[in-house]
């Protein structure tokens, strides 16, 4: 017993020393973790703004002189003369054209009461121009209405009169809806690093061996074909659990860095989140390694191992924007690896408590999924055909 | 002791039958403790799939082999944990040191501590290793990686070595360095069965000479033997002839 776990260690050490002294292919495995971070929070930036700010609009104003009080509550809701413009927008807004033509006799007209009207041209087949012109419809419909709502009440008329039937819109969508969308996004950032990371260091040990003749030796060796798979295994899950880890702790600090509060996002990554969210991929990272140790040793050399692996990377980033689309989604799916996850996860990032029961079964699962490519793979290195394909 | 039993193995083509090699056509012999046995034949004649078979790596459709009477086919670890290989192909880790190397194959053979370390420097010292003991094996020539591989395969000190060409690539004093090593190690009683395609160094070092031909014993005995037989007075003429005449020489 004691000498089976002297050659494990010996096995296992050595992949270990190969792989982090491979830094270049570490380098690569590892920038996604480092990317991440930096996509959460120019993504969540974005949002943000999309959603608090009115971003200014400009346009083109002819005769603002005679309005100067339709030209403050313009101003009031973000809508500038061109004059204002930032150096680095006026190519956007110029092509835009909006312009608004005010009429000399307005404030004349203002005071008899009469009927005025403001010009607005732009292209409207233009979407980039449709929200600018709706708010500056809006804009104009307010002030309109104000004045219009004085001058009855001046009149003794209750203003109520003028709107029998009043629309009330309740959006139902929560404040942080869309911020799910990018906790989501997390989640499949962090499944797929579970599967790139390990990536080259499990073609490497593999297929790479063996097209560096040094599977052989080894095959010659006193040891267990399943020894040297778990080794193999450990070393590649190691590496892709490292990549997961360091997405983890460079999100949690980066996310400090964005306000989330301005869309009343509840979104943080606490200690417990980091380790729930860790006991809920560490199955994934071990699943990954395998499945791809497994392909990477049945593929005929190093290219086509690549090929073939790469593909699988594909499947942690559409499995959950599958399940996405999917209205009724059958009962299995909760507990096969990765749906399994992402579901969970999806609960986590919503604040909801976690069902450690589903989470008990989908690790289950996705481990004895393991386990199944694990002896397969040993079974298949005493196979033949492993060492025909060596010469 | 070493013992191959009337081994036949077959490649099946699959997609084509025409293309079946029969590389082993009921080869049988039988190395023994305390000699050196070379393995002569020319190319496709069934070596390496031969060695193959003993590690392990192949196994054969009939016919068996054994390693100090231990079936390789029923219990490969334990047939392994008697043997040194230094294989057909062989390349080394290129991110380790040749120390790192050694260290890891002598671990796999259940070496530890101050054993495993002073088995280790033993065998750099005898294959003057010294220098090159402490680099990472990326850029070694030829010649030293055999030599780390040599040495993989000495640090456990097993009973029975069996090396496929093991000279190929190096130059003459790692040669005669390689030879001397193998001698120490035939005297002290071990089991050497090796393959080369250079008569000279065969007639020099082997007790016993195994002629291999399509598969098959073509014929054995020591080098003098074999000349006599086949009325040479050099190996090579012998060999030739030997591998040439189908009519049972076989003895």
């Amino acid at each position: 017993m004691n000498a089976d776990f002297g050659q494990l260690k010996a096995l296992v050490l050595k992949e270990y020393k190969e792989a982090f002294r491979d830094k270049r292919a570490l380098m690569v495995a590892l920038m996604m973790a480092f990317m991440a971070p930096i996509m959460i929070v120019v993504m969540s930036k974005i949002m943000i703004e999309k959603m608090v700010d009115e971003p200014p609009v400009y346009i083109k104003f002819t005769g603002a002189e005679y309005a100067p009080k339709l030209m403050t509550h313009l101003s009031d809701n973000n809508i500038l003369p061109f004059a204002d413009i930032p150096e680095s927008d006026r190519g956007i807004w110029d092509e835009r054209n909006i312009t608004l033509e005010i009429p000399s006799e307005f404030a004349q007209n203002m005071a008899e009461g009469k009927p005025i009207k403001i010009h607005l041209q732009a292209d409207f087949t233009d979407k980039a121009v449709a929200t600018p012109v709706r708010r500056i419809n809006s804009a104009v419909r307010d002030f309109s209405l104000s004045i219009g709502y004085k001058r009855l009440q001046l009149r003794g008329i209750d203003v109520r009169l003028l709107n029998p039937v009043t629309l009330v819109e309740q959006d139902t969508a929560k404040p942080d809806a869309t911020f799910i969308m990018i906790s989501m996004l997390l989640g499949v950032y962090l499944m797929m690093a579970a599967f790139m990371s390990g990536l080259s260091v499990a073609i490497d040990s593999s297929a790479g061996e063996r097209e560096r003749n040094v599977l052989e030796m080894l095959l010659c060796q006193p040891v267990s074909t399943l020894k040297i798979v778990l080794a193999k295994l450990i070393s590649a899950a190691t590496i892709s659990l490292i990549g997961v880890v360091l997405i983890l702790v460079l999100t949690s600090v980066s996310v400090g860095f964005v306000d989330l509060t301005k869309v009343g996002a509840t979104f943080s990554l606490g200690l417990s989140t980091v380790v729930t969210l860790l006991i809920l991929l560490l199955p994934i990272c071990l699943f990954a390694s395998a499945a791809q140790l497994f392909l990477a040793f049945q593929s005929k050399s190093f290219k086509e191992a690549q090929s073939t692996v790469s593909i699988v990377i594909g499947i942690p980033a559409i499995i959950p924007f599958a399940m996405m689309m999917m209205d009724d989604r059958p009962q299995w799916l909760d507990w096969m690896p990765i749906s399994g996850q992402s579901l969970i996860m999806e609960d986590i990032f919503k604040g909801v408590d976690v069902n450690w029961l589903a989470v008990l079964a989908t690790s289950g699962v996705t481990l004895a999924i393991t386990a199944a490519l694990v002896l397969s793979l040993a079974k298949k290195l005493k196979s033949e055909k492993v060492v025909m394909a060596l010469s | 002791m070493i013992e191959v039993n009337n081994l036949h193995k077959s490649f099946i083509d699959k997609k084509n039958k025409k293309n079946t090699v029969k590389a082993l056509d009921g080869l049988s012999f039988t190395a023994k403790d305390g000699e050196i046995t070379g393995i002569l034949g020319p190319n496709g004649a069934g070596k390496t799939t031969c060695l193959r078979t003993l590690y392990g790596l192949l196994s054969a459709d009939e016919g068996f082999a054994t390693i100090d009477g231990i079936r390789v086919t029923e219990d490969p670890i334990a047939a392994r944990a008697n043997l040194g290989v230094f294989p057909d192909k062989f390349g080394l880790y290129e991110r380790l040191t040749a120390y790192e190397q050694i260290d890891y194959f002598a671990s796999l053979h259940g070496m530890t501590g101050q054993t495993k370390h002073q088995a280790i420097e033993q065998v750099i010292k005898d294959l003057e290793l010294e220098e090159l003991a402490h680099r990472k094996t990326v850029g070694f020539s030829q010649g030293q990686r055999m030599k780390v591989t040599l040495a993989q395969a000495l640090v456990h000190q097993p009973k029975n070595f069996v090396l496929d060409e093991p000279t190929r690539g190096l130059d003459v004093m790692s040669t005669r360095v390689l030879r001397n090593h193998l001698a120490k190690f035939k005297a002290k009683g071990h089991c050497i069965l090796f393959s080369s395609h250079v008569m000279q160094e065969v007639a020099a070092l082997c007790d016993r000479v195994i002629i291999v031909a399509n598969g098959k014993l073509a014929a054995q005995g020591t080098p003098q033997e074999l000349c006599e037989l086949a009325g040479e007075t050099q190996l090579e003429e012998a060999f030739v002839k030997l591998i040439g005449s189908d009519e049972g020489v076989a003895a």
